[in-house]
């Protein structure tokens, strides 16, 4: 066996054992070690050479990762999934036929989406969407994430918030809490258009806080247009479409006098 | 949908087929003195009515023709006609073509011209596809990348994307795109440095096409968005490019661009692209469903695409009446043609569009109504009709798909009176743009008129010529008196 693979599989085991104990520290201490290690490999993306070890370099390779992107779920840092999440990526795509799939794979790209949808980038959710197979859709982790996305765009936002108890994967309550601040930033948006004032208690309840106290934290840091007073909460609504009373003068003769030009060029 | 790929170029238009008397050798002969005559003058417009001459031929095209032109046309000692005769199915070659011996019209061509020998290439691989001859015909199409890498010839250009999209034809018919990736991108980056336009568009619409077809949207767009633009060549080039663009921002739901794109493209096709027609017009109706418009019944009764459109006909239905139930059974009625088109993701997106047009035509229809109500006739099933529809509805008032109020404490929906949209400036905006737009076709149709090159000035001498200076000067005279009188 190649010495560099047996270094790393020797690395990973104490990196998995970190992981069980969870010791997140000594994990991506060891974690940035093993990375290092692996670009060492010719046979990985994107060089893809055909090694005798190819096969046995792919696969822990991604398993390296796969934990990777579970780690940084673990100590909650939303840049390294994406990082790790991205590196991941071509052993899904385009190692098919040299290692057989990953248990893993589903989970891990439903998480992707959630997370895509935490962060609110829903036409990159869509892109990933689209390079799922039609069997994929049916996986509870891609299905879960599905919902949650067409519930969110519905505006139907207590079935999102019910969603947590239903999570597919343990994982994946960290992305659902972080949702649910996704979910109040949206519903006070969506409050400040729809309704003129609202009580103060109701208000509260609509944006899901335990006291009066947090509530007004909220709007203070938030929302400082809300005005507050007499116990209601009265939104300053953006300002509408007045209709023009004067007429725009110096656009239109500018306009008239393009289309003198250009008819003095056809006649 | 491999109709698209063949456009218009593939149709054999009868009318422009030549009189049968002339046999197929003799025209290709023609064909061949065409392109000696476009590269000898460096006029490109020569050549591409070659390659239209080319397609009319191709339904009559038999591999003794193939074979006798390549004859006629290459070197007998070349390598490209070692290669090509090789590739070439072998017949009796008893019957010798009697009609090469007819003197009528007997062209004769210069060796050794590189069009000449591209233009063997381009025939022979199309000869190869039709006759379904794939794996000659991925061979033909390699050499001949290969052979067109060490040309640069503005000449060439127009043989060179015809070449490139049979090349990535048969390897999308042998699904074997993704093997050709990169060869492309090679080919994108050399046309971009030889400042070879016609090709820049062709390769980047094959490299789209390519992505598009697995699905690869993130890449195709970054690829798109960095590609260096400018104002497009051929009318079918830009037509599919602006496919994929529609496509592309359909995904990443830029709607309102994705219409434009996708209805001028749809436009822009010409009558005999059926099956492009029918592409744009599908994904066109679903994006302006999820843009909440309605498309007209007319779009679903063009002619010939009436069975295409049916499913996406009865979906628009069912957005139109904003029933959920009838909604999910058309979804599910038609579900193997919406996975056929790639559309399937874009319909379960669509389910949010039925509920905003039936909550806008509760707010039309109703001045007041109670969150109760509105829950009801949605038929939203939740175990929390009510906070869902009060969410529901305060998401639509912010994305504007209503204008109304919420009364939380009552629990009730206000809708507002809709305003005069004649006391704001938005007809004048309209009325600019659309004046713009005529403008600019008026202009762009006097840049795209052709006149033959010096073929007034020819002809005359200097006397003639001053007289006719002379003529023209009395004659603006004449008009500027009569315009004078006018005012």
């Amino acid at each position: 066996m190649d010495p560099k693979l047996v270094e790393v599989t020797q690395l990973f085991s104490r990196f998995k054992a970190a992981f069980a104990r969870n010791d997140f520290d000594t994990c991506v201490d060891l974690l940035s070690q093993l990375k290092v290690r692996l670009t060492k490999f010719p046979s990985l993306p994107p060089s893809f050479q055909q090694t005798p070890n190819a096969v046995e370099e792919l696969k822990i390779a991604r398993d390296i990762y796969e934990h990777a992107v579970v780690l940084s779920v673990k100590i909650e840092d939303q840049d390294a999934f994406e990082r790790d999440f991205c590196q991941l990526k071509p052993y899904y795509m385009d190692t098919c036929g040299i290692i057989p799939p990953s248990p893993q794979e589903y989970p891990i790209l439903g998480l992707n989406l959630l997370r895509l949808l935490v962060q609110n980038r829903i036409a990159e959710f869509h892109t990933e969407l689209e390079l799922l197979p039609v069997t994929a859709l049916e996986n509870p982790c891609i299905k879960h994430a599905v919902e949650l996305e067409q519930s969110f765009m519905e505006g139907a936002y207590n079935r999102v918030l019910s969603a947590r108890q239903a999570v597919p994967h343990e994982t994946y309550v960290y992305f659902m809490d972080l949702l649910a601040k996704t979910v109040r930033d949206e519903l006070a948006g969506c409050s400040e258009k729809g309704y003129d004032y609202m009580s103060i208690a109701e208000a509260r309840q609509v944006l899901m806080f335990s006291s009066d106290k947090e509530l007004h934290q909220y709007i203070a840091e938030e929302h400082p247009e809300w005005e507050i007073k007499d116990g209601s909460v009265f939104f300053q609504k953006a300002k509408e479409t007045q209709p023009c009373k004067e007429i725009p003068s110096l656009q239109v003769i500018n306009q008239t006098l393009s289309y003198a030009r250009e008819l003095e060029r056809i006649v | 949908m491999p109709e698209d790929v063949e456009m218009n170029d593939s149709q054999p238009q009868p009318a422009a087929a030549p009189p049968p008397a002339a046999s197929t050798l003799q025209h290709l002969k023609e064909i061949a003195s065409v392109i000696e005559a476009g590269s000898l003058t460096k006029e490109v417009r020569r050549i591409s009515r070659a390659v239209r001459l080319t397609v009319a031929l191709r339904r009559r095209l038999a591999a003794r023709d193939v074979a006798a032109f390549l004859a006629f046309a290459l070197p007998h000692s070349s390598e490209a006609f070692a290669r090509l005769s090789s590739l070439l199915p072998k017949e009796d070659g008893s019957e010798m073509d009697v009609d090469s011996a007819a003197p009528a019209a007997q062209v004769s061509i210069k060796h050794g011209l590189p069009e000449i020998e591209i233009y063997c290439y381009l025939l022979v691989l199309i000869f190869l596809i039709d006759n379904k001859k794939y794996d000659e015909a991925k061979a033909c199409a390699s050499a001949s990348i290969t052979r067109l890498k060490n040309l640069n010839r503005r000449t060439v250009d127009v043989l060179a994307s015809r070449v490139y999209t049979y090349y990535s034809y048969v390897h999308e018919l042998t699904s074997s795109l993704a093997e050709i990736r990169g060869t492309l991108l090679a080919l994108h980056r050399m046309a971009t440095l030889h400042r070879d336009e016609l090709g820049q568009e062709t390769l980047l619409n094959l490299l789209l096409r390519n992505y598009l077809h697995y699905n690869l949207y993130d890449q195709a767009e970054k690829l798109r968005s960095k590609a260096p633009r400018f104002e497009a060549h051929s009318n079918q080039q830009f037509c599919r490019y602006l496919f994929y663009l529609g496509k592309i921002r359909t995904i990443q739901l830029e709607y309102t661009d994705a219409k434009e794109s996708l209805l001028q493209a749809a436009r822009k096709a010409p009558t005999t692209a059926r099956g492009f027609r029918v592409q744009c017009n599908k994904w066109a109706i679903i994006v302006r469903l999820l843009l909440g418009e309605i498309p007209e019944r007319t779009v679903f009764m063009q002619k010939g695409m009436k069975a295409a459109l049916a499913p996406y006909f009865e979906l628009t239905n069912a957005v139109r009446v904003g029933d959920l139930e009838l909604f999910r059974a058309v979804a599910e009625k038609f579900a193997s043609t919406f996975s056929a088109d790639r559309t399937r993701n874009l319909i379960v997106r669509l389910r949010h569009n039925v509920i905003r047009t039936g909550l806008r035509n509760i707010s039309i229809s109703y001045s007041r109504i109670s969150l109760a109500d509105i829950a009801k006739k949605l038929r939203l099933d939740s175990e929390n009709p009510v906070a869902d529809a009060e969410s529901i509805v305060a998401k639509a008032i912010r994305d504007g798909a209503i204008d109304a109020t919420i009364d939380h404490a009552n629990g009730w929906m206000v809708s507002k009176e809709t305003g005069d949209v004649y006391s704001t400036n938005e007809p004048q905006i309209a009325f600019n743009s659309r004046i713009a737009f005529c403008l600019n076709m008026h202009n762009e149709a006097v840049k795209a008129l052709r006149f033959p090159p010096n073929s007034h000035k020819e002809k005359e001498s200097a006397e003639k010529r001053r007289e006719r200076l002379q003529q023209e000067e009395e004659l603006a005279k004449h008009m500027a008196e009569e315009d004078d009188d006018d005012f």
